[in-house]
């Protein structure tokens, strides 16, 4: 799933280390879901919301709004 | 704090390994005795039993880590890329046990001991977790 966590992240100057802590995952899920390998569960999606102060879809593209933008 | 700082592995994979290392050093201590006792001794019915058992005690406990592990593992990544390799590795050893028991019903191939069919779970998850390693550090640089 696309998402904008490399862009919010960078714009706070933070390392994948530092987002991984901030909500309590490994580094490597930080960087998975970063390029779309992994999609975080609900429950991790709003913790990742709520560090940012932002909803969800503002940070993750839904993948049916998307093909449907495409169409 | 869930995440550890420097290390690619979280604390309760750190825990599994440690665990299965442990276990792995029981094995290497209690099968060579028990084997040398079964080839070179008669021993009663009951013993041959305790024997078996106590062989399969580590390699039970092994199972049993895993089980520990996806229970304790607080990482949604990490916990779901144990299940997958769980799953590639039982999907292939059923499978390779199906053929094999059929090529050994049609005359074709030899039997084989009961245990090898875990030692090639073992070794295939092994193997995936070692591929996804290399493969995740060779995309992080």
């Amino acid at each position: 799933m696309e998402n904008r966590l490399r862009v919010l992240r960078a714009a706070r100057s933070w390392s994948q280390q530092d987002l991984a802590e901030r909500i309590e995952v490994s580094r490597q899920s930080v960087n998975a879901i970063e390029t779309g390998k992994y999609d975080p569960s609900l429950p991790l999606a709003f913790r990742i919301a709520e560090l940012f102060d932002m909803p969800i879809e503002e940070i993750f593209v839904s993948p049916s709004r998307r093909s449907s933008k495409a169409i | 704090m869930l995440a550890a700082k420097t290390s690619d592995f979280t604390p309760a994979q750190r825990a599994h390994t440690r665990r299965v290392l442990l276990l792995l050093l029981a094995y290497a201590v209690i099968l060579p005795p028990l084997v040398w006792v079964r080839a070179h001794r008669q021993v009663s019915d009951l013993v041959a039993l305790l024997m078996a058992i106590a062989a399969s005690l580590p390699v039970l406990g092994m199972f049993a880590s895993w089980g520990r592990y996806l229970s304790d593992e607080r990482d949604e990544y990490h916990q779901a890329l144990t299940l997958k390799r769980i799953a590639i590795a039982t999907n292939a050893t059923m499978g390779a046990a199906v053929v094999w028991g059929f090529l050994q019903a049609f005359g074709v191939m030899p039997l084989i001991e009961a245990y090898w069919i875990p030692t090639i779970w073992v070794v295939i998850q092994g193997t995936f977790g070692i591929i996804e390693l290399f493969a995740r550090r060779g995309r992080e640089g």
